[in-house]
């Protein structure tokens, strides 16, 4: 098992330094991995993509921290040599594939752009590789012929996710690209992420809000809050046996089809302003479980088993807790404690 | 078609939408004009009390049918009962009292406020608009306020929308919904906009409020999960069609239709351990403007044979209170 990437105390800074939109976040990803980044919405998954990525928008920066992609630290490269690694390094699959397929050209036109421009093969060279890719994600090369327009939604998606295979990246950051899709298409999109990753290798990172694409689709999670990864490890291990409250907290917010007598306890009161963080851990405002240390000091990551760790000062009580937890009424105290 | 003898609140007899889409020279020059079949023919009743959920992908003619129930939008053909009166022929102060006593909540609550009014002014406005007297307004405002546990009252009023988070949003917009007490609720994609943790307390007050004020709710999703958590009855829509209406439970355990069945197996679940087959149905969704006769998912289905092709299933009762429109069912 080796490792792809590993990203350390990565930090965002958005508006002149003052907003941390990521500060200080821990990843990594073997090669060969799916790992899920999942997170409520303002929790810095997309500006962590985008920061890995290199297309930041406008007026944000990396601050600190380094993303070592087979050993190459994204961070210290020149803006120029950070671009020419996009696509042969690393693609992009956004939200809403139209936002990645031009409309005014065909499909084959956007392929060989991307594989003669950049990947410097020939024209006839550039329609096989095309008409492969197409097959991969389980479309007809015919379709090669046909304007964006012409694809269904979930057809359009899977376009984009071949566009971005087109090189043959070492990772492909896909950011929610499910999440505007009917169950149907979003099933037929999951499954062709995992057919790619049992016969390509590919190691993805899949950014989505929700557990279940997650257990889907990947074998490794890593769960953001507040600008900080939270919880890192296996998908099984995290799921099922969460360390760290909020985790817990998700997993008992989440309806599943199945179990209909489970009440389901939300957690009270909203995430901080990333402008004016609260010292220490920052779930704490929220965690049934915060003692006075979690309103003081960052919580470190505590190993709980190889390749599974929490940011959380109580970890090593984890299995206590998550007993707690399970209760709807633990939840609901720290409501009226906050009230 | 319901297991009681009362009567329906909201009812709906051959429902139908039509809208007009672009056509080709050729179809011009015969004079033909296609239209996108967007919700067909469609039959359904809601008794008082009852929380059904409307499940069906984009395109399904769901959100239409909400639209057709709250006389938002004139039918094309069929009608709309409501309390016992048609909808179509009702006088203009009969149609004021409808639109007090059915409500719609809307799916984003960031659009739904007017930014410059402040929670109090937001929630007194269907008051006045109504005419209910202004003495009354504190305590029918502190009322709707408590159903959705806004916490305290007076702190909330001078609020902003801006002010407030994604779910305290969603809460005013369910007082709104309330504050004119009315008997039947729509609720589009309610839970879509909000973030998981806060979403759990949309779910348990949409059932809070399902047991305690006795509403009629119709809630449109594309989500089963919620249906499932907040329903007790779900009708499945494919293509403009109501395919499946049954106990929420029993649809989920037994769906009986090809195409729920299809629905439910593709809702990624929250383990690991969970099954990860190919759903049992092909290609994507039809075109709702181009509809021949049959059943709508023939050429998706894996069980379709040639009577599928040649007669539109009806809706049939399989078992008590459950309905299916598949030829599979029908002897």
């Amino acid at each position: 098992m080796t490792e792809l990437l590993a990203v350390r105390d990565l930090a965002v800074a958005y508006a002149n330094g003052t907003v941390h939109a990521v500060d200080g976040a821990n990843l990594t990803l073997r090669r060969g991995g799916m790992l899920g980044l999942v997170g409520e919405s303002g929790c810095g998954k997309t500006t962590l993509a985008r920061a890995l990525m290199g297309v930041l928008p406008g007026g944000a920066r990396i601050t600190r921290g380094e993303a070592r992609l087979d050993g190459t630290d994204l961070v210290a490269l020149a803006p120029a040599e950070r671009r020419a690694r996009l696509w042969r390094d690393l693609a992009f699959v956004p939200q809403t594939a139209m936002s990645a397929l031009d409309p005014v050209y065909r499909l084959r036109d956007q392929m060989r752009e991307v594989l003669c421009d950049r990947g410097g093969l020939s024209r006839a060279e550039a329609d096989m590789r095309a008409a492969e890719l197409f097959e991969a994600v389980g479309l007809h090369p015919r379709r090669l012929a046909d304007y964006p327009h012409q694809f269904s939604g979930g057809m359009r998606q899977r376009a984009a996710i071949a566009l971005a295979l087109a090189l043959r990246p070492k990772l492909v950051i896909a950011d929610e690209p499910v999440t505007a899709l009917d169950v149907i298409v979003q099933r037929q999109v999951l499954d062709t992420f995992r057919s790619l990753s049992a016969e390509l290798g590919l190691s993805a990172i899949i950014v989505t809000h929700d557990i279940s694409v997650v257990a889907y689709l990947c074998d490794q999670v890593a769960v953001m809050y507040a600008g900080r990864v939270v919880e890192h490890g296996p998908t099984d291990a995290v799921l099922e046996q969460p360390s760290h409250p909020y985790t817990m907290g998700l997993m008992n917010a989440f309806p599943d089809l199945e179990s209909d007598e489970a009440v389901l306890a939300p957690i009270e009161g909203s995430p901080p302003p990333l402008s004016d963080p609260p010292p220490g851990c920052r779930f704490a405002p929220r965690c049934p479980f915060a003692e006075a240390i979690c309103t003081r000091e960052v919580p470190p990551p505590v190993t709980l088993a190889p390749d599974h760790w929490s940011a959380c000062h109580r970890a090593p009580e984890a299995a206590a807790l998550r007993q707690r937890a399970r209760d709807p009424l633990t939840w609901r105290d720290v409501a009226e404690a906050a009230a | 078609m319901s297991t009681t003898l009362e009567q329906p609140l909201v009812a709906a007899y051959g429902l139908t939408k039509h809208y007009p889409v672009g056509r080709s020279l050729r179809q011009a020059l015969r004079g033909e004009r296609p239209v996108l079949r967007a919700v067909d023919g469609v039959d359904l009743a809601l008794r008082p009390g009852e929380s059904v959920g409307l499940v069906g992908e984009s395109g399904s003619g769901k959100t239409t049918i909400g639209r057709l129930l709250l006389k938002l939008t004139e039918p094309s053909a069929g009608q709309v009962a409501f309390e016992g009166e048609d909808l179509g022929r009702l006088s203009r102060s009969a149609t004021l009292r409808f639109r007090q006593r059915a409500q719609l909540v809307f799916q984003n609550p960031f659009d739904a406020l007017n930014p410059r009014f402040s929670i109090g002014r937001t929630l007194t406005e269907p008051l006045s608009n109504t005419g209910v007297p202004k003495v009354e307004h504190a305590d029918r405002v502190a009322e709707s306020l408590r159903h959705v546990h806004l916490g305290d009252p007076a702190r909330v009023l001078e609020r902003m929308p801006h002010q407030l988070s994604g779910g305290q949003l969603q809460r005013v917009v369910l007082a709104r919904a309330l504050v004119l007490r009315p008997r039947f609720l729509v609720a589009d994609e309610p839970v879509s906009m909000l973030d998981v943790s806060v979403r759990a307390g949309i779910l348990n007050l949409l059932r809070e409020l399902r047991d305690t004020l006795g509403l009629t709710t119709l809630a449109i999703s594309h989500d089963l999960t919620l249906v499932r958590y907040v329903c007790e009855r779900t009708l499945v829509m494919y293509l403009g069609k109501v395919v499946e209406d049954g106990p929420t439970a029993q649809i989920i355990a037994k769906p009986a239709h090809p195409y729920t069945r299809a629905l439910i197996r593709a809702v990624p679940r929250p383990y690991v351990d969970q099954p990860r087959d190919a759903l049992p149905l092909h290609g994507a969704l039809g075109d709702a403007a181009s509809l021949a006769t049959g059943c709508r998912l023939r050429n998706r289905c894996p069980h379709a044979f040639d009577r599928c092709a040649a007669e539109t299933p009806p809706l049939a009762e399989i078992a008590p209170g459950h309905r299916v429109a598949c030829h599979l069912h029908t002897t």
